[in-house]
């Protein structure tokens, strides 16, 4: 949603502050274009001949030539060094012409010459606003103390609450807004999506709207943006129609059209209308990306059964396809049974290598992870090629996800953000214990400095974030909440929950009907929970930092009894942390060092049941245990790895190996097809494999296809010619 | 390919997977590949490791020269020396060369590996070792007077600033980098040694790990290092063969690289070259050969086939090739 114009629009001659930056002459301008004059073009292009420069800026601007309109302000800035006006209208043209960051470095000139400079206040709110950054009403409300008639950013205030969904809030600051200038359409705007997001169609404030401007398609759009946001897309979808249908020159609402029907896999009519505004000339990142996004399509293949459609990148589909189908399927008959909800469509996920594809499905989308996307019944993740290895859990990522399409489907799209992102990261370590992220550094700064958000507020962690890490503790303390809630309460008190949110009641009436508690209550008693949980890591971990420098500096010196020694002491105050450079990792090598393999294969143990992820670690684990003998072991070790990173030839190959040792034949043939996926080095031996596999699975003909593709390779090859000729005699 | 030929070297032939060259090409290749012989040949193996110049790069240069000397000391008919550390000098390099120019004939091989840092000034190529650095210049004059086949195995920093002026014909030129600029430290030289003890780099099974089958597994695995990480890649290693013209990322007959390389043996890893001195097996060595020799030609005309008409003849062939086998096991 390119959130900067739906609000540049919505200037009322009538309410202009002595301390707006425009021009005069520019005014009567601004006020046409407010009632959708259709002489206000004309209006601009008078400005286009005046001798001012900054006149002539607004009159390009007006005209839709950013160009010119640069150029104009560029002189305007230079004729007036002192003036913070024209660098804060400057900046709002780039903040429309998507370049936010040079738009704030305008305001932020603007606020040297003036510190209170209103309009600047207002820009730099606009600027975070559009980043989903929590200080946009901090910038809001200075630029209201330095001009409290600044009826614009009562209208930001107004929606940034109601993005955090806080109506009430949003409703006030709309209404102080109207109390300045009974025009201010953006505040109508707000309280008519308020209005539609009860489901109340017929909006009084919409009639008002078009009284002022019957072409003021930025209303329906600043509605659908709630919607999408809301994860009602089909209604966004429907508002974005009804804004280019009032305004056909809106380009901004068609390339926000585009990209909510693509979302919704609607990829036809997506192209067509983000086309059209791109030819229009709206060729924002969003849009631009978005198209090419488009165009890379048919480099991916897509496999469909009746319940799910899997879109998979050519290069990598026959390595993935195996995993990701049978997790998918796996997760849908899960879901089916725990949820007792069947979805009537089939799910669609989309897969994505390049990191940077799927980030271009996420834009513009708050407080979103950074590993999977759903919109309604559409999946898109990264790939486990996308990311660095041992980075991510790809099945976990797709549970998470999954998780999303049921709650959504089954609350008809009403749920807050809080708890269906609680619920989804419940589901990943339901899944599997050793699924699903760990307790990171800022989620335990969070806890200890008594951070974490109270029920009724926590969606504001996730949409308006106020630190860096909120996001990703706001999605910790939701998942925490779901399994507090599913431990004392029981799991159908969840769905219960989800059958009173899809009823289209507030976290507030939800917890005080099921929990049978005041939100403030369970805030209380979720805290009283939780925190002996993490006592003892919280506790420790300024400790454990400082002494986990020194293990590393030990084992580095290669003094191994001293990090045996010091590794036992500090590993449990943070058991945890399993990242790069973990107690584990470092007790591992002392022990492998000192050639206990027995304790080595037990640290191993311990890091990979407490989610641990590196790949190099896991293999090592699989190797050590295979040497000993326990293959059942060791194939579950690997079998863990799939579910991390599958662009493994040796790991597929070892489990391969291991599947046929253990008969199971299946799981042979998987893996081998695995490594042949992978364009091995060793097509001979990769090949020579399957068709053992499939001797064991008693499919001769197969086998017989695959040693004659290992022979093709090698001809020589030995074992191949001997199994060539077992099996010719038994045909 | 009627006629019966000496016994076949177990060398590594060119890809078997991929189209050969058009015309006599192929033929050719297989022609030479027939009179090429380990059992009267003798292999030379000398690998440098020079300066790290920090602790950490002085063990890993020194490992990897040490895990070379392992692997390779058990390969038959081999001569094998290691210099290492402060023995790395370039008086010292020089003197071995021209100790083995003494002894090697024109029927040996001759492989040098060189392991660790590399420089480029634009003109020449220097290795960095103990005392005055060793220029490409100074490498080629006294390789030059090598009368054996060689194998340059440069695994340096910008190693690839030193092939324009080693490379010649009969001499296989392998970089860890594609020029003088990728002047990061290596990862190439650990996969170059990993692919002489992993048995899935003898891609034709037949058990000798050729030159151009260690490049092509190291190529990938250090590729694959660098796209794990998401790295930008700074090494691109290069192989050229043909003694004109630059080394290339993927020898094929399209580009004409790899010919030489492909049956240039580095190790042996089985004892097929025994059975092939055994008198008694002649006939089925020579019918051996000639299922090969079918079933190369029907490769060669594989797009003119059908596949179920291709892999009906193929698997006729490998078959009888198989069923040679067994006899000439027995």
């Amino acid at each position: 949603m390119k959130r900067a114009l739906c609000l540049l629009a919505g200037l009322s001659f009538a309410a202009v502050s002595a301390l707006d930056a425009q021009p005069a002459e520019a005014q009567p301008c601004y006020a046409l274009k407010h009632k959708g004059d259709p002489g206000t073009r004309a209006c601009f292009q008078g400005l286009t001949r005046a001798a001012n420069a900054a006149v002539q800026a607004e009159g390009f601007w007006g005209m839709g030539d950013f160009r010119a309109a640069n150029d104009a302000f560029r002189a305007a800035v230079k004729q007036a060094e002192k003036d913070p006006a024209p660098r804060a209208r400057w900046g709002r043209m780039y903040l429309e012409h998507w370049q936010p960051s040079d738009a704030s470095e305008l305001f932020g000139e603007a606020l040297e010459i003036k510190a209170d400079y209103a309009p600047a206040l207002l820009g730099q709110a606009r600027v975070a606003a559009e980043a989903f950054e929590g200080k946009a009403v901090e910038y809001a409300e200075k630029a209201l103390k330095a001009d409290p008639k600044l009826y614009e950013a009562h209208e930001l205030i107004a929606r940034v609450a109601l993005e955090d969904n806080n109506p009430k809030k949003s409703e006030e600051a709309a209404h102080k807004a109207l109390e300045i200038s009974g025009e201010a359409l953006d505040a109508l705007a707000v309280l008519g999506a308020i209005d539609l997001l009860n489901d109340k169609p017929d909006s009084q404030w919409f009639r008002r709207i078009s009284q002022i401007n019957p072409h003021y398609g930025d209303a329906y759009a600043l509605a659908g943006h709630f919607f999408v946001i809301n994860r009602r897309y089909e209604e966004g979808i429907a508002m974005y129609r009804k804004a280019v249908e009032l305004d056909p020159t809106l380009n901004s609402a068609r390339s926000d059209l585009g990209i909510s029907l693509m979302q919704l896999g609607q990829e036809g009519e997506a192209r067509k209308q983000l086309e059209q505004a791109y030819n229009a000339g709206y060729q924002d990142p969003q849009t631009v990306n978005t198209l090419r996004l488009l165009d890379s399509y048919k480099d991916y293949v897509t496999n469909e059964t009746p319940r799910t459609s899997l879109r998979l990148h050519k290069k990598e589909a026959n390595l993935l396809r195996p995993y990701f189908q049978s997790e998918f399927e796996r997760a849908l008959a899960t879901f089916d049974k725990k949820y007792k909800f069947k979805l009537t469509e089939p799910v669609q996920i989309e897969v994505y290598p390049n990191h940077e594809d799927f980030a271009v499905r996420t834009m513009g989308m708050p407080g979103l992870g950074a590993l999977g996307v759903t919109f309604g019944k559409v999946v898109a993740m990264d790939s486990p090629s996308g990311r660095p290895p041992g980075q991510w859990h790809w099945a976990s990522t797709m549970w998470h996800e999954l998780s999303h399409v049921y709650v959504i489907a089954m609350t008809k799209h009403r749920v807050p953000r809080w708890f269906t992102e609680g619920m989804a990261v419940y589901e990943e370590t339901a899944a599997s214990p050793d699924w699903g992220d760990r307790l990171d550094p800022p989620t335990i700064d969070a806890i200890k400095t008594k951070k974490l958000l109270p029920i009724a507020d926590l969606d504001r962690g996730f949409v308006h974030p106020t630190y860096p890490a909120q996001v990703n503790v706001s999605y910790f303390q939701g998942g925490r909440i779901c399994t507090f809630i599913a431990e004392k309460w029981g799991f159908d008190t969840l769905l219960a929950m989800i059958q009173d949110f899809g009823n289209k009641m507030t976290t507030v009436e939800v917890v005080e009907k099921e929990l049978k508690v005041k939100p403030e209550e369970f805030d209380r008693q979720f805290l009283e929970w939780l925190e002996p949980k993490y006592k003892n890591t919280i506790d420790n971990f300024t400790d454990w930092r400082k002494r986990i420098r020194g293990l590393s500096e030990s084992a580095k010196k290669k003094n191994w009894d001293e990090v045996i020694k010091e590794g036992e002491a500090i590993r449990d105050f943070y058991p945890d942390y399993v990242e790069t450079g973990s107690v584990y990792e470092f007790l591992a090598i002392a022990w492998r060092e000192k050639g206990d393999k027995a304790k080595q294969i037990a640290e191993l143990e311990h890091y990979s049941k407490t989610g641990g992820r590196d790949p190099g670690m896991l293999k090592s684990l699989a190797n050590l245990q295979a040497e000993q003998g326990r293959k059942r072991e060791a194939a579950a070790t690997l079998e863990r790895l799939n579910m991390i990173f599958l662009q493994d030839d040796a790991a597929h190959q070892k489990l391969a190996e291991l599947h046929l040792e253990l008969g199971n034949a299946n799981g042979a043939i998987r893996e081998y097809q695995a490594v042949l996926a992978g364009k091995p080095i060793d097509v001979a031996g990769a090949n020579y494999g399957l068709a053992r596999a499939f001797l064991a699975a008693k499919r001769i003909p197969d086998a017989r296809e695959a040693v004659v593709s290992a022979l093709e390779a090698a001809p020589g090859f030995k074992p191949a010619q001997k199994l060539l000729l077992e099996l010719s005699e038994k045909e | 390919m009627k006629t019966l030929r000496v016994p076949a070297c177990p060398l590594g032939r060119y890809s078997v997977t991929e189209p050969r060259p058009s015309g006599s090409g192929g033929k050719l290749a297989l022609a030479l590949l027939a009179l090429t012989c380990i059992a009267q040949a003798d292999t030379f193996y000398l690998t440098v490791s020079g300066l790290g110049g920090e602790q950490e790069y002085e063990q890993r240069f020194s490992g990897w020269a040490k895990e070379l000397e392992l692997i390779l000391k058990n390969e038959p008919a081999s001569k094998l020396e290691t210099l290492s550390g402060a023995q790395s000098t370039r008086a010292a390099i020089q003197a071995k060369l021209a100790d083995i120019a003494k002894q090697a004939k024109p029927a040996d091989n001759f492989i040098l590996f060189m392991i660790g840092h590399g420089s480029f000034d634009e003109t020449d190529y220097k290795f960095n070792v103990t005392g005055p650095d060793i220029t490409a210049t100074e490498l080629a004059a006294a390789l030059d007077k090598i009368p054996a086949q060689q194998l340059i195995v440069n695994m340096t920093s910008a190693s690839g600033g030193a092939t324009s002026a080693i490379q010649k014909s009969r001499r296989v030129v392998i970089s860890a980098t594609k020029a003088g600029t990728e002047a990061n430290a290596t990862v190439f030289a650990r996969y170059f040694i990993e692919s002489l003890r992993d048995p899935s780099a003898d891609t034709d099974k037949n058990e000798a790990i050729t030159a151009l089958e260690a490049f092509r597994y190291a190529e990938a695995k250090t590729a694959k290092f660098f796209e794990d990480l998401k790295r930008l890649a700074t090494e691109h290693a290069l192989l050229e063969d043909t003694g004109k013209g630059d080394g290339v990322k993927a020898p094929s007959p399209e580009n004409g690289q790899g010919l030489v390389a492909g049956r240039f043996a580095v190790l042996h890893t089985g004892t097929s070259a025994a059975v092939a001195r055994n008198p008694e097996k002649l006939a089925l060595l020579k019918r051996k050969e000639e299922i090969e020799a079918q079933i190369d030609d029907l490769k060669y005309r594989k797009a003119a086939l059908s596949v179920q008409e291709y892999r009906g003849q193929l698997q006729k062939f490998l078959l009888e090739l198989a069923k040679t086998q067994e006899a000439l096991d027995k």
